[in-house]
């Protein structure tokens, strides 16, 4: 006994002795010349090429070819379905020319600041400008399976809404989100909560507290343009927030599920409607699915996602300003929905091919005083052909069917046609779920 | 009618065997093994002691994987990460690890240990251009094909192990060098066996451990670069150089059998698909008959 506990006790003197040999291990690499051990507890350190406390660096180039049989207009058309046309944010997103178009080029740097944070940074680099798409810190010591993360993020909500444009099956953003929080989805500045509890089955809470600024639910408008009288209310942030709750069954090494429920509400939000401003608070609320299968093949042949999200979203406004007076203070309540469901498969090595559905405006109202317009729903059906050489390049051929109801009643339709590709330089990207 | 002191005592007793319970099953410690070699490791070195859950099935390309909730949910609990380390995971476990919220089992933290960090790497310092294929510039990942560094990489998990269960500490290393000196044992018998192979063509870098330990040539790869499918072109270059050789063509289970059979076939050299790691719940008598099939499929190159 008395050897075993001198043993033990000499054991742990060692321990600590190597302690520091353990972390002080050089990062270069090790000549294979005999197999020496390394210090008693083995080393902690994560063999990688890109480190040294320079952060990983990756840059996501993108382009598209992009025709359509509307003059160009077809993306304007989808703009402006039946009962989404309500916003004019300053947001001017760029609509593809007919020809080439070179996309935003992603640049990502990501590192561990220290033993408490990590930090990424996202930028968008476009021909007139740089845009932060994402810039924050997210703890790494938390207790109890929480995480806190802070600055400018894409919102946990949804399924599709953290994904940059590289990580879509598509080459376009669904239309239920680019009509109801715009093109990037929900991205904004604030903080974001998330408790991951120890349970047997994958759950994931999530809450945040955003500062507001988003054209669809959460818009802010500087001040009243000339012509119009009224006034506008100032709220200070965060006037967003949000809750999320993802719920994953294990279900083996071949499949797996993630379903997940949303929702969220602004303190305020103002509209431009040129003859008009309206303000008030929004809500919104979905739910989505997403299942994959890994057929175990090579280069993801065989291999089917399948993915859908709903969203309902209550717009609860009244005019603050207007060229009448009279009119100042009448309701406009805007009620609408709209889903995405989309499939893909790996019909052979390194070739996917998907079909998305996306319809808008099922339930489609707009209530005043008055009286109550309703409107018809909107569709767009997309196909597309996509060819990844390696996991760092890819191309991809995409084909949208749009078929979009009009304000004033009657229909639109258009054709469009994309050829796109995403070359990825610098460290290896991550197969995020 | 029981006295309430009498329910007391009762709910005492219960509450004592509950968490006694709770104790012995808090007592293991809770691995989480990114690959079944991995896996069968922590199970060697740690016996009861330890309790193994493996991520990726060995059905599958380890480099491929996606981050699912359910590794998500595994890491949260666990005390301690084993990977293979060198970036085969890089696509997957990063990720899963940060979905999982557990600060214990980060890299640089002790419940993080991945074998490519214990061992000496071969291939280290190859070119960091793509142009080359899916390279890996901190050196080949594929450590667990080489029994003799597994059995370091034992060593050095029952010191990590001894850490976060002192009293065990000493189990642990007999464990590991049991398990060393299974390898030891049957090194000789594997020497003998491929000793004048004419050596392989492998399809992907991920056997070239083992061929070093045995010094077994590889003549050639399938694929023209890493992880870029074989073409028609290559496979055919391939066949030319090595016309008039002797050898055997072996690939993994899960890689697509065209171009090793095509090639087998035209230098009429034997073809064999092996597993490149044992089955999810091995020990290690299992991960040893593994490589036991890959001496055997390699001595199958001397033909008759």
């Amino acid at each position: 006994m008395r050897s075993t506990q001198f043993f033990t006790g000499a054991l742990a003197a060692l321990c600590l002795a190597s302690v520091t040999p353990v972390f002080a291990q050089p990062a270069g690499p090790v000549q294979p010349e005999g197999l020496q051990p390394f210090p008693l507890f083995g080393s902690s350190r994560q063999i990688t090429s890109g480190t040294a406390f320079n952060p990983a660096i990756s840059v996501i180039l993108d382009g598209k070819y992009y025709t359509d049989n509307r003059r160009g207009e077809a993306g304007e058309i989808a703009e402006h379905a039946a009962g989404f046309d309500g916003h004019h944010g300053d947001h001017d997103h760029g609509e593809l020319s007919r020809g080439f178009n070179l996309d935003e080029t992603e640049i990502v740097f990501s590192a561990t600041v220290d033993n408490y944070f990590d930090a990424m940074l996202n930028l968008a680099v476009e021909e007139d400008g740089i845009e932060v798409e994402e810039a924050y810190g997210v703890t790494r010591s938390l207790p109890a399976g929480l995480t806190l993360k802070f600055g400018k993020f894409l919102s946990g909500i949804g399924y599709i809404n953290q994904q940059h444009p590289h990580d879509w099956d598509f080459a376009d953003q669904t239309l239920v989100y680019d009509l109801m929080f715009g093109e990037e989805g929900l991205n904004d500045i604030g903080v974001q909560l998330t408790w991951l509890p120890k349970l047997p089955v994958y759950t994931l809470f999530g809450i945040e507290a955003l500062q507001g600024r988003n054209e669809g639910i959460a818009n802010t408008i500087d001040g009243i343009p000339g012509g119009l009288e009224g006034s506008l209310r100032d709220r200070s942030g965060p006037r967003l927030f949000t809750g999320f709750v993802k719920v994953a069954p294990d279900l083996g090494f071949d499949h797996a599920l993630q379903l997940g429920l949303f929702g969220g509400g602004a303190r305020l939000h103002q509209e431009d409607h040129e003859d008009e401003i309206l303000q008030g608070d929004t809500w919104f609320a979905g739910f989505d699915a997403v299942y994959k299968y890994d057929a175990g093949r090579s280069y993801g042949h065989g291999n089917l996602t399948l993915q859908g999200e709903y969203l309902y979203r209550v717009k609860d406004l009244r005019v603050a300003a207007a060229d009448d007076l009279d009119e100042i203070g009448e309701k406009e309540k805007f009620k609408q929905d709209g889903f995405y469901v989309q499939a893909k498969y790996g019909f052979a090595p390194r070739w996917t091919a998907a079909l998305r559905l996306d319809m808008v405006g099922l339930y489609n109202r707009i209530e005043k005083d008055e009286r109550t317009e309703k409107f018809d729903d909107s569709r767009r059906y997309s196909a597309n052909v996509t060819f990844n050489p390696t996991e760092f390049s890819r191309l991809r051929m995409q084909f949208n069917r749009g078929d979009i109801a009009q304000e004033g009643g009657g229909r639109e339709n258009y054709n469009q046609f994309f050829v796109q590709y995403q070359i990825a330089l610098g460290v290896h990207g991550a197969h995020k779920f | 009618m029981m006295s309430k002191s009498r329910i007391f005592g009762w709910f005492l007793m219960t509450v004592a065997v509950l968490l006694l319970s709770a104790g012995a099953a808090l007592a293991k410690t809770e691995v989480v093994a990114t690959t079944s070699a991995m896996g069968m490791l922590a199970r060697t070195v740690g016996g009861d002691a330890v309790r193994v859950t493996v991520l990726a099935p060995p059905d599958r390309d380890a480099h491929y994987l996606q981050a699912r909730p359910s590794m998500m949910v595994a890491l949260r609990r666990a005390d301690l990460v084993v990977a293979v380390g060198a970036e085969l995971e890089v696509g997957w476990l990063p990720p899963a690890l940060q979905g999982a919220a557990n600060p214990a089992v980060l890299p640089g933290r002790s419940g993080y240990f991945e074998a490519a960090a214990q061992v000496p790497l071969i291939e280290v310092g190859e070119a960091a251009d793509r142009a080359m294929g899916d390279v890996h510039p901190a050196g080949n990942p594929h450590v667990n094909m080489d029994p003799v560094r597994m059995a370091e990489v034992g060593r050095a998990l029952a010191g990590r192990l001894g850490k976060m269960q002192p009293a065990a500490a000493d189990t642990f290393q007999a464990n590991a060098e049991a398990f060393a000196r299974q390898v030891q044992e049957q090194l000789p018998r594997w020497q003998s066996k491929v000793r004048g192979a004419p050596g392989v063509v492998l399809f992907h870098k991920d056997a070239n451990y083992l061929m070093e330990l045995l010094e077994v040539p590889v003549l050639g790869y399938i694929e023209p670069l890493p992880g870029i499918p074989p073409t028609a072109r290559h496979l055919e270059s391939l066949v030319s150089q090595l016309r008039g050789h002797q050898g055997v063509v072996l690939y993994v289970n899960h890689q697509p059998a065209q171009g090793p059979q095509f090639v087998a076939r035209t230098l009429g050299w034997p073809v064999e698909a092996l597993p490149l790691d044992p089955p999810l719940d091995a020990d290690a008598q299992q991960y040893l008959v593994l490589i036991d099939q890959w001496v055997e499929a390699i001595a199958r190159g001397k033909g008759k």
